[in-house]
């Protein structure tokens, strides 16, 4: 088992390297020079040569790509992540401002993608061939194409204009109120959650039926088990570790509905950020979102390997 | 550096664009009828009786409003500053504009005088407080201009006092002006961005902050030569400034003590002063009880509101909807949206022009468009009303030109180019392209400079023109701009106020913003004579004389001068749209708004 943690270790290591080089090399190819992004958003106006070469040496921008690509990847670990071109903030500020508001909107949408998403894939497959795994099946489906942006503005209508029910936009933080917190976050998280809800649905819904069609399966019917009992005694565990992998991408479907969810919703956290950054071509900002992605998404499937490994002893054996 | 202007430029104009409302509330006071110098003796104080509203102002609650963008940097030299509305709630003018654009109201100026074509005597008005508790007088004028011109401080405004010699004290509330030549365009530049009146304490506390930094990073390279050094005489040349520098740190850092930079803590006259700022997220304004406005007529009571709260949300619909559902109070609508509200019982509704101009622009210096039958080709192919009924369901008004036709400077002789596709066919087969013409071009990506884009491909099309513009993030444009590969570009300049601003920048070869390189020698020295000229009769007939040289040449493609919508909640109270429409911005920086019920 070490020995493969190691290896899925050294495997996300090696992409998050590779990752890093081309979001560098991204971030040199865009047309614009970086120390006038600096003087820009710090205001310094008119400068000589000697200002433009400190700042040169303070980024380390006079030296040969590989030693300025080194020194960036030592900056990004020491917390010094640049400087704002459009609004003159640190980015490690500016990031951990927006962190909070990010990571609870994820937790709640991945929870509640897992809620729903888990039951009515369950329901589907032991209904197999009914009308309410056709429902639920059709649910699924259309949980995973509705446009993000437009079901936002159909919920927002229903629930704020028409219903008053529900903020239409804007985020308040949980220490400030926690109702008015819960409210604000409700839209933004069902909508994240909702792509995510129907993808587990349709993998619970097939891995499942799968299980169910197997030998130990009938043995267990045989042997005179109810329906719960095989469902939950012998069916789920080995139906559910290929959905561990679905959890990971259903991270993955959330970090990207944030870009559009956090921007319709006014929501000032890092998708919104990042959105704003691209719009602007705020390569610091730009930087720092992408390899913050990189690290979220990376780092979550590295937890569903490993989790896959304790899961399944035949992974284990294998490695 | 001149990417940096185009930048600058870019984002300036497009947040303007969609900052949109700086005229809706606010305030003025008296009018006077000359611009070209003294204030007239008559003044046409502001109707604050029943003509104006029959509902009685009422103290109290939270004005919210939405803006698409943060606001950017507080400080209004600064770059970039995205919310032009929440700005003037903060600061206020030397001088406002009437209702024809013409700076001729005194605000923070109480009176000005031409002396000679050089020379302007301007008072100042007594007790004028700023938010930070120190006094607007003639020395924090003088400083700010000084301020704005030295190019340690990075004003983008620095270049509209170019013709600005000096500021001479005359006593506390009275400077003189002097310029290097005569200068038309002085009272106009008061009413428009450098007019706006900073805190010169906290002016000199940022400089200093500012002046810290650049050191510390001129010691950088300077230590790091002393260390790598091994002539003894250059080490001690080089020790020597590094002491200097060091010295000078020390002295600017002392200076710079407790000082909050004015990028995010904005320190001005206006009737509001920040309370808390998140960014991305809201700006809260909280009432200033100093105002001097107010209390200078009789009305301490005003501004009416608590505070103003300004939400940021980046899309238009969820705005509309969040202003039915009572989240806010009121909001500038894309002229797409306007059937959604008009008929809403529970708006107030409300369209006005504005003094924005969506134009197109050609590449002068390369390509074909630099043939002047080509140009006349491309203007007559573009059926300009129904570009203003296709995309802003007929709210604007076709141009002929770029001045708004409710402009003093503008021609009202002028015609807008006639749509007529056969003549645009017969002149493009007279230059050379009757097998058809393909063009190169961008424009911003925003929805809106989208559709005016995708709309006129259709009429170019038409005639045989292809131009498929790709669509370009703002920052994106500096490079086409700077390497000249466009041949039509399509853009929107906002805020057109003092004449010589928008005719400089476009025209005149040697402004940053003229991206398409006109050269039009004739055009060139009516913008010259304009700037100079300092009586207003004589400058009118320079302007109207520029926009007809410039229609004559077919210099860019004017489209139209878009309405604005506005939609309130009906608690909303003292908006007089006939006063506004009258007096511009001069109406609306004196009559501030207030809620039916004072909502707390």
């Amino acid at each position: 088992m070490k020995r493969y943690i190691l290896k899925r270790l050294l495997y996300s290591l090696l992409t998050l390297w590779l990752t890093s080089m081309l979001i560098f090399a991204i971030a040199r190819i865009l047309p614009g020079d970086p120390v006038q992004g600096v003087v820009m958003a710090s205001h310094m106006g008119a400068v000589d040569n000697n200002v433009i070469e400190g700042i040169r040496a303070q980024f380390g921008l006079n030296q040969p790509l590989t030693v300025q690509y080194l020194i960036w990847v030592k900056n990004f670990i020491s917390g010094d992540w640049g400087v704002s071109i459009a609004s003159g903030e640190k980015v490690f500020d500016m990031f951990m401002k927006r962190l909070p508001i990010t990571f609870e909107l994820f937790v709640c949408s991945v929870l509640w993608s897992m809620l729903i998403g888990f039951p009515c894939g369950i329901i589907s497959a032991v209904k197999h061939g009914d009308f309410i795994d056709r429902l639920l099946s059709a649910g699924a489906v259309l949980g995973l194409s509705l446009p993000v942006f437009w079901e936002g503005i159909i919920l927002i209508y229903l629930f704020s204009v028409m219903l008053h029910i529900l903020p239409p936009s804007g985020f308040v933080p949980f220490s400030d109120s926690i109702k008015g917190n819960l409210l604000s976050i409700a839209m933004p998280t069902f909508i994240m959650g909702t792509q995510g809800a129907g993808l587990i649905a349709r993998y619970v819904r097939s891995s499942l039926l799968e299980v169910l069609g197997q030998d130990f399966i009938r043995t267990a019917y045989a042997k005179g088990y109810s329906e719960i009992e095989v469902l939950l005694r012998h069916a789920l565990k080995p139906a559910l570790l290929p959905v561990a992998t679905v959890a990971g991408l259903t991270w993955g479907y959330v970090t990207a509905g944030s870009f559009i969810v956090e921007y319709m919703f006014a929501i000032p956290g890092l998708g919104r950020m990042g959105v704003n950054a691209i719009f602007s071509n705020d390569f610091p900002v730009i930087q720092a979102t992408l390899i913050i992605v990189a690290i979220n998404i990376l780092a979550v499937n590295l937890l569903v390997d490993l989790q896959y490994g304790y899961l399944d002893p035949r992974i284990r054996v294998q490695s | 550096m001149n990417k940096q202007k185009n930048v600058m430029g870019m984002i300036k104009r497009m947040s303007l664009i969609l900052g949109c409302l700086l005229f809706c509330f606010g305030s003025l006071v008296y009018k006077v009828s000359s611009a070209s110098g003294a204030p007239a003796a008559k003044q046409d104080y502001m109707e604050w009786g029943d003509k104006y509203c029959t509902d009685k102002p009422v103290r109290g609650g939270y004005f919210r409003i939405a803006s698409p963008y943060y606001i950017g940097a507080m400080n209004p030299n600064h770059f970039p500053v995205m919310d032009w509305v929440t700005m003037s709630y903060m600061y206020e003018k030397l001088i406002v504009l009437d209702g024809n654009y013409k700076p001729t109201i005194p605000w923070l100026a109480e009176s000005w005088e031409y002396i000679n074509e050089t020379t302007v005597i301007m008072k100042l008005r007594k007790n004028v407080l700023f938010h930070d508790g120190s006094p607007f007088n003639a020395k924090s004028l003088k400083y700010q201009m000084e301020w704005i011109l030295d190019d340690e401080n990075a004003a983008w405004t620095k270049s509209w006092l170019e013709p600005l010699k000096e500021v001479e004290l005359v006593d506390e509330y009275s400077v003189k002006w002097h310029f290097k030549r005569p200068w038309g365009a002085f009272l106009g530049t008061m009413a428009s961005v450098p007019g706006f009146m900073i805190s010169a304490q906290a002016l000199e506390k940022d400089a200093a902050q500012k002046k810290s930094e650049r050191i510390t990073h001129e010691l950088i390279p300077l230590r790091r030569k002393a260390r790598a050094e091994k002539d003894n005489d250059k080490v001690e040349q080089l020790q020597k400034k590094i002491t200097n520098l060091e010295e000078q740190l020390k002295k600017f850092q002392a200076l710079a003590q407790n000082a909050k930079p004015l990028d995010t803590n904005p320190i001005g006259t206006g009737p509001y002063m920040l309370e808390a700022a998140s960014t991305d997220n809201y700006i809260t304004l909280k009432r200033n009880p100093d105002w001097w406005f107010g209390k200078s007529i009789g009305k301490p009571e005003m501004p009416y509101f608590e505070g103003i709260k300004v939400a940021v949300i980046p899309d238009p619909s969820v705005r509309l909807a969040n202003l039915k559902a009572g989240e806010l109070d009121s909001i500038v609508l894309n002229p797409v949206q306007y059937r959604q509200v008009k008929d809403d019982a529970s708006l107030s509704v409300v369209t006005f022009p504005v003094n924005f101009l969506v134009y197109n622009i050609f590449n002068h210096a390369k390509g074909p468009c630099a043939d002047i039958k080509v140009r006349m080709a491309i203007s007559h192919a573009i059926d300009r009303e129904a570009l203003v009924m296709g995309t802003q369901q007929g709210l604007g008004r076709v141009a002929s030109c770029m001045y708004p036709d409710d402009h003093w400077a503008h021609n009202p002789n002028l015609k807008p180019v006639e749509y007529n596709p056969e003549l645009s066919k017969k002149l493009l087969a007279e230059a050379g392209y009757s097998n058809g013409l393909t063009l190169k071009g961008f424009t911003v990506n925003t929805p809106e400079a989208q559709a005016f884009a995708k709309a006129q491909m259709a009429m170019l099309e038409k005639v045989g023109i292809t131009w498929k513009p790709t669509f370009l993030s703002i920052t994106g444009m500096i490079e086409p701009f700077k390497k000249l590969d466009f041949d039509l570009f399509c853009s929107m300049y906002p805020w057109i106020q003092e004449p010589d601003q928008i005719a400089t920048l476009l025209y005149d070869p040697k402004s940053p913003f003229n991206n398409g390189r006109s050269n039009n020698s004739k055009a060139i020295e009516l913008i010259k004579t304009g700037r100079e000229t300092t009586k207003e009769d004589d400058r009118r007939k320079v302007y109207l004389e520029l926009e007809k040289t410039l229609a004559d040449h077919f210099e860019d493609v004017w489209l139209f001068w878009p309405t604005a919508v506005l939609a309130s909640s009906k608690k909303v109270k003292g908006f007089n749209l006939e006063m506004y429409k009258n007096l511009g911005e001069s109406y609306s920086f004196s009559h501030p708004l207030w809620f039916a019920d004072g909502r707390p």
